[in-house]
């Protein structure tokens, strides 16, 4: 019954698209996929794109920022991207504010971003 | 009985009005009395009295419409609500004094009068109310429509770049507004920078701070920078008095200051170019 | 009108069935998406609290009217331990599960009327509704 997401590799990045809403065990399957794949490839950056999810609830919130921070950890920097106007505002109204994450407008700009990130 | 009164009205309806007038301009609240010109006050008055008598008069099957007609003229009088309510009940109560005096009232049929008048102000009060309150309605409806209207298209200014002005009174369902089409805009112009002008806010208060701030948290969530222009220095005033921490933005006096440094970010600059 | 439809919560893909029949009675109702964003976030926070703290409890959803407002009313119930200190939950960031503590504050945010009735060891009714504009 459980799907889960495919991650891509991109050169130093890993990119993953979330196509589809997310249920608990997904989410918290992806987080240890993602780990598990950074941990394989060395990867130093990684590209969340989450274009189709259409409204983020705080738990989701909290695996995401969980994410971001065990990445970080990791040594590579996530960008989320595509994040819907109405799932911001959301968000914002939760009371999430995702301080320190890197966004894009979409997985092109994300791409940018990391790479620029990851000159400096 | 409806038509023994409306006879007895129209018979005595100079000395009604007279009184009924006299009654009203006793009233201090409305200025209807102390602003018009007689002649004004004399056909209004004589219309209304010829409403009130067509009111009473109506046939079942025409009352409805009456009525409904009887509340839309009244309206249009421009009359304050308190004011044509106590008009409509000194009217009835002039009638009764009137009648009494002269003496055509009796025992035995002073209850079915009373029932008369009651049955007659009754629905003409209510159907005031309705009309007054419909015509509110559409009031307010409008002035949420043109308030919306107002508030805040985001306007591409630059490959990259947006300005939204900000102008008049921002309250909470405003802001929501406000919000929805900065997000939706960004997305749609694929800005990198949005500047929010706040040059045409007049007040900007802990509230309205606190939504911009949502606004500018939810801009970098979609994945662009919002940028705050057009801080007055009343406004950097009231802001740092009132303990609103905005430090964690760009904010800039001015909005050409402010698109300076949207083209900096985008690793752009205007240059002065010299044609011979 | 007084259309309802209710999901039992018992599992954790309940909480999705709740949120999906959330975003469709949102969208039957006529909420724009911003709007259907919060009401299915908000069922998604109530629907887990039931899951996380109550085991068991049920989500009702009506399409309610008062007036010439329509809206959609979100009642979360269950017969849980209940809440102790109804102000403390509701306070940004107060968690007894290591979560974000943003569920009930934000719902009462996402939404524009908020309740609580709990007893203490009998169980909890939180009732959130959205008015259409
Ligand atoms: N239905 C319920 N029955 C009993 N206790 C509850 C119930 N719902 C919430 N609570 C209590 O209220 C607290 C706050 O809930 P809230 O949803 O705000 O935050 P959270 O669930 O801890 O974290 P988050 O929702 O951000 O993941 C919970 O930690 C829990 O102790
Ligand atoms: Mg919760």
């Amino acid at each position: 019954m459980m799907t889960r997401i495919p991650i891509l590799k991109l050169r130093e990045c890993l990119i993953v698209s979330i196509q589809w809403e997310l249920d608990d065990q997904t989410a918290l399957a992806f987080q240890e996929d993602l780990l598990a794949k950074l941990h394989t490839t060395a990867a130093r950056g990684v590209v969340l794109d989450l274009t189709p999810i259409d409204f983020i609830d705080s738990f989701i919130a909290k695996v995401l920022g969980d994410v971001i921070n065990m990445s970080g950890l990791m040594g590579a920097k996530v960008v989320i991207t595509g994040i819907q106007p109405a799932v911001a505002i959301t968000l914002i109204e939760l009371g999430i504010r995702l301080e320190n994450v890197v966004t894009a407008l979409d997985l092109e700009n994300g791409l940018e971003k990391l790479e620029r990130e990851l000159e400096d | 009985m409806n038509r023994e009164i409306a006879i007895y009205i129209q018979k005595n309806i100079d000395k009604i009005l007279e009184r009924w007038k006299a009654k009203m301009e006793d009233d201090q609240d409305d200025r209807f009395f102390q602003i018009m010109s007689d002649q004004v006050i004399d056909t209004t008055v004589r219309e209304f009295g010829e409403l009130m008598v067509s009111s009473l008069t109506a046939s079942e099957e025409t009352y409805d419409e009456k009525l409904k007609d009887f509340s839309v003229q009244i309206v249009r009088y421009g009359w304050s609500i308190t004011f044509v309510l106590r008009a409509l009940n000194n009217f009835s109560e002039v009638i009764y004094e009137e009648m009494e005096e002269e003496g055509s009232l009796n025992e035995s049929n002073y209850k079915s009068f009373r029932e008369v008048l009651t049955n007659w102000i009754t629905p003409l009060n209510q159907s005031v109310v309705d009309a007054y309150s419909k015509v509110w309605e559409k009031t307010v409806n409008l002035q949420k429509i043109a308030l919306q209207e107002l508030s805040a298209s985001l306007i591409p200014v630059f490959d990259k770049i947006s300005v939204m002005p900000l102008v008049g009174t921002i309250d909470t369902e405003r802001a929501k507004l406000i919000m929805e089409n900065l997000l939706q805009g960004v997305v749609k112009h694929r800005a990198e920078v949005v500047l929010l002008d706040i040059t045409g806010v007049p007040v900007v208060d802990t509230m309205v701070a606190h939504h911009i701030i949502q606004a500018a948290d939810a801009v970098r969530l979609v994945g662009a920078k919002c940028m705050l222009v057009g801080i007055r220095p009343e406004i950097a005033q009231t802001i740092v008095t009132l303990g609103i921490n905005l430090t964690d933005f760009t904010t800039t006096s001015t909005l050409q200051r402010g698109m300076e440094q949207a083209l900096a970010l985008t690793n752009r600059a205007i240059v002065e170019v010299n044609v011979k | 009108m007084n259309l309802r439809s209710s999901v039992d919560i018992i599992t954790e893909w309940d909480i999705v069935a709740a949120r999906q029949l959330g975003r469709n009675e949102a969208k039957d109702v006529g909420f724009g998406t911003v709007d259907q964003a919060r009401i299915t976030t908000a069922i998604s926070e109530l629907a887990r609290n039931i899951y996380l703290y109550a085991g068991k409890g049920n989500i009702e959803i009506k399409q309610i009217a008062e007036g010439n407002l329509k809206g959609l009313q979100v009642i979360a119930s269950d017969k849980g331990p209940g809440i102790a200190d109804v102000r403390k939950v509701m306070e940004d960031g107060f968690t007894t599960s290591g979560g974000l503590g943003a569920g009930l504050p934000g719902v009462k945010r996402l939404m524009d009327d908020f309740k609580i009735e709990t007893v203490f060891g009998e169980g909890t009714v939180i009732s959130a509704t959205k008015w259409l504009r």
